[in-house]
C-alpha cells in the first residue's frame, strides 16, 4: 500500500486500456525489467501468475509487457498493435500462464530473459493496483525495486566501509542521494544495497563502483515515466 | 510536510485553516515538493482535458472492442435524451454517457486516464466534465474538484491496493465512486464535512462490489456500471449537501472495505473464476473468445 504519494499517481496515468493493473502495470514493469537489463534484450519469456495467468489475454497484459520491453510507453497507442511491431525487431518471446498454486501476490509476472551479451537474467515483478509496480527479485537476489526513481542496486561481501566506498563515488559525480536503503542475510554473509538517486549514474561511476574488491554484482536501473 | 493519514486528519485541517477538501489536497501535493501550486492546477486542468478529450472520441464512435462486448453505448443514451420517455436531466445523461464513453475507449484500447483505476475510469470524468458543460462553474472549482477527488483516493490507498485483484470492484468503481462524490461536493462548494460525507455515503453503498468480469475483460459489467456509478455518486452528493450525515463515519468505512476485501473469495477478485462471469452466458461467450484468440481472422 503506498502512503502519501502524490495526487497524480491515483489519478493517472494517462494511459492505453484496458486496464491499469493488467495493462498500465504490465507496460511498466515491461519497462522496469528493460531498465534492469540495460542491454538491448535477445529473448524473453514472460512467466505469468496468478490473476495474471488467467486475464491476460482479455486484459492486453501480453501486449503490455511486450510494449514495455521494447520501451514503448503507458500512453503510447502502439501498444495495441504490438504484436505487428516486434516482428521488426530481433525479439524472441513466449507467454507461459502457470496456474499452480503460488506464494506470489496477484498481478506476478517472472521475466526470463537472454540478453545481447549472451548472459541470461530473471526478473521477477508485481502490479499492485492504478498502474503501479513493483520488482521483487533479480536474478537470485531479494529487492524492492519500485522504478520511481533511478536506483543503483548492489549485491557485495559484508564488510565494514562498503556504504562509505560507494557513496564517495556517488559524490564524485555530485549526485545526490534521495534514499540509502541496506540489508545482509548474516554478518559478514552477503549484503544488498539500493540506492535512489536524483539522476542516473554515469557509467564511468558504475564501473568505479563494480570494481570495488567483494562487490558481486551491480545495476544501474534508469527510473520508469510515472 | 502537510499528512493525511485518516481522513479525520482531513477534516481537522480543513476546519482549523479553514478551506476547503479541495484546497487541502492542493496544499498537500505543493507539500510534497515537486509542484508549485500552479504547476498542481495546471496539471489538474490537463488531465480534465484529457478526460475530456477521451470523452469526445468515445460519445459518438460505434465501433466495437477488440471482444465485440462494448461500443456504441454511449451514442444510444445521447440519442434517447430526444426521446419522450426521456425523464432524466440533460446533466444526468451526460453522466451516464460520458462515463460509457470512456470505458468504451478504455475497452477499444484508447487513450484515457486512470482514476484510481481503468476499470473505474469513467465516473469521475463522466461527473466532471459534464458538470464542466452543463454548469457555469469556474475552471479552478473543477481543478480541485479533482484534486479532492485524488486525495480521497490517496487517503484509501494507505489501507488498500486499488485493484481489483487485491479488493475486488468495490476498490475500483467502488473507491471511484466515493472519489466522484467528494469531487461533486468540491464543485458545487459543499463544506468538508459534506463532501466526507459524500464519500462515506457513496463507498458503504458499494462495499462488497466483487470483480467478476466475463472472460476477465474489462467490459461486462465494467463498462455499464460505470454509467451508473455517476448517479450513484451524484445520489451520495445531493444527500450530503442536505446535511444528511453518514452514521459510520468514513474511516470507519473504509476500514470496513478493507475488511470485506480480505473475506472476499478470490474467485471473486478479477480471476474470472466466480459470479457474473461463470454464468451460461458467459462460459459460451468467453469459449467462443478463445477460439477466436486461436484463430485470429486477419484485420487491416
Amino acid at each position: 500500500m503506498s502512503s502519501h504519494g502524490s495526487l497524480f499517481d491515483i489519478m493517472g496515468p494517462i494511459m492505453i486500456g484496458p486496464s491499469s493493473s493488467h495493462t498500465a502495470g504490465a507496460v511498466r514493469l515491461g519497462l522496469l525489467a528493460r531498465n534492469v537489463a540495460n542491454v538491448p534484450i535477445r529473448q524473453v519469456t514472460f512467466t505469468l501468475y496468478n490473476s495474471f495467468a488467467k486475464t491476460y489475454q482479455g486484459h492486453g497484459t501480453d501486449r503490455g509487457l511486450l510494449a514495455g520491453i521494447l520501451g514503448i510507453g503507458v500512453d503510447d497507442e502502439s501498444i495495441r498493435d504490438v504484436f505487428e511491431r516486434v516482428k521488426e525487431t530481433p525479439l524472441e518471446y513466449s507467454f507461459i500462464p502457470n496456474e499452480a498454486p503460488n506464494h506470489y501476490p496477484p498481478n506476478t509476472v517472472r521475466f526470463d530473459m537472454i540478453l545481447e551479451n549472451g548472459n541470461p537474467l530473471l526478473v521477477i515483478g508485481h502490479s499492485i493496483g492504478g498502474g503501479k509496480v513493483y520488482i521483487s527479485k533479480i536474478n537470485e537476489y531479494n529487492v524492492h525495486l519500485r522504478g520511481e526513481y533511478p536506483t543503483l542496486v548492489m549485491f557485495y561481501q559484508d564488510q565494514p566501509g562498503m556504504i562509505w566506498k560507494v557513496t564517495q563515488i556517488i559524490a564524485e559525480y555530485n549526485i545526490n542521494i534521495a534514499s540509502l536503503n541496506c540489508t545482509r542475510k548474516e554478518k559478514g554473509n552477503e549484503a544488498f544495497m539500493a540506492i535512489c538517486l536524483d539522476s542516473l549514474l554515469p557509467k564511468p561511476a558504475v564501473e568505479a563502483i563494480r570494481n570495488i574488491p567483494c562487490v558481486y554484482s551491480v545495476c544501474n536501473v534508469d527510473k520508469i515515466p510515472s | 510536510m502537510i499528512q493525511f493519514t485518516q481522513f479525520r486528519d482531513l477534516l481537522a485541517y480543513c476546519q482549523q485553516e479553514p478551506c476547503s477538501v479541495g484546497e487541502a489536497a492542493l496544499r498537500y501535493e505543493e507539500s510534497l515538493g515537486d509542484r508549485s501550486r500552479e504547476e498542481i492546477l495546471a496539471g489538474a486542468r490537463g488531465l480534465l482535458e484529457q478526460m475530456r478529450s477521451t470523452i469526445e472520441s468515445g460519445l459518438f464512435c460505434e465501433d466495437k472492442s477488440l471482444s465485440g462486448l462494448s461500443g456504441g453505448f454511449s451514442k444510444k443514451v445521447m440519442d434517447f435524451q430526444n426521446s419522450p420517455q426521456a425523464f432524466m436531466s440533460p446533466l444526468e445523461h451526460r453522466m451516464i454517457a460520458y462515463a460509457l464513453a470512456t470505458l468504451e475507449e478504455n475497452s477499444r484500447m484508447r487513450k484515457i486516464v486512470a482514476c484510481p483505476t481503468a476499470g473505474g475510469s469513467g465516473v469521475v470524468p463522466g461527473v466532471l466534465v459534464a458538470l464542466w458543460q452543463e454548469k457555469d462553474l469556474p475552471m479552478e472549482r473543477l481543478e480541485k474538484a479533482l484534486l479532492a477527488a485524488g486525495l480521497v483516493g490517496e487517503i484509501v490507498s494507505h489501507r488498500m491496493y486499488l485493484s481489483g485483484a487485491a479488493a475486488g470492484c468495490q476498490a475500483e468503481v467502488g473507491v471511484a465512486t466515493g472519489m466522484a462524490a467528494a469531487a461533486i461536493v468540491e464543485a458545487v462548494g459543499g463544506t468538508p464535512e459534506q463532501t466526507l460525507n459524500a464519500t462515506a455515503i457513496a463507498l458503504k453503498n458499494t462495499i462488497g462490489l466483487v470483480c467478476d468480469p466475463v472472460a476477465g475483460l474489462v467490459e461486462v459489467p465494467c463498462v455499464k456500471r460505470n454509467g451508473i456509478a455517476g448517479i450513484h455518486a451524484s445520489a451520495a452528493a445531493t444527500m450530503a449537501l442536505a446535511d444528511i450525515v453518514s452514521f459510520v463515519p468514513l474511516d470507519e468505512v473504509v476500514d470496513a472495505m478493507v475488511q470485506v476485501g480480505q473475506m472476499m473469495s478470490p474467485k471473486l477478485k478479477e480471476s474470472a473464476e466466480g459470479g457474473l462471469a461463470k454464468t451460461d452466458t458467459a462460459v459460451a461467450f468467453t469459449e467462443q473468445l478463445r477460439q477466436k484468440q486461436q484463430n485470429p481472422p486477419c484485420r487491416d
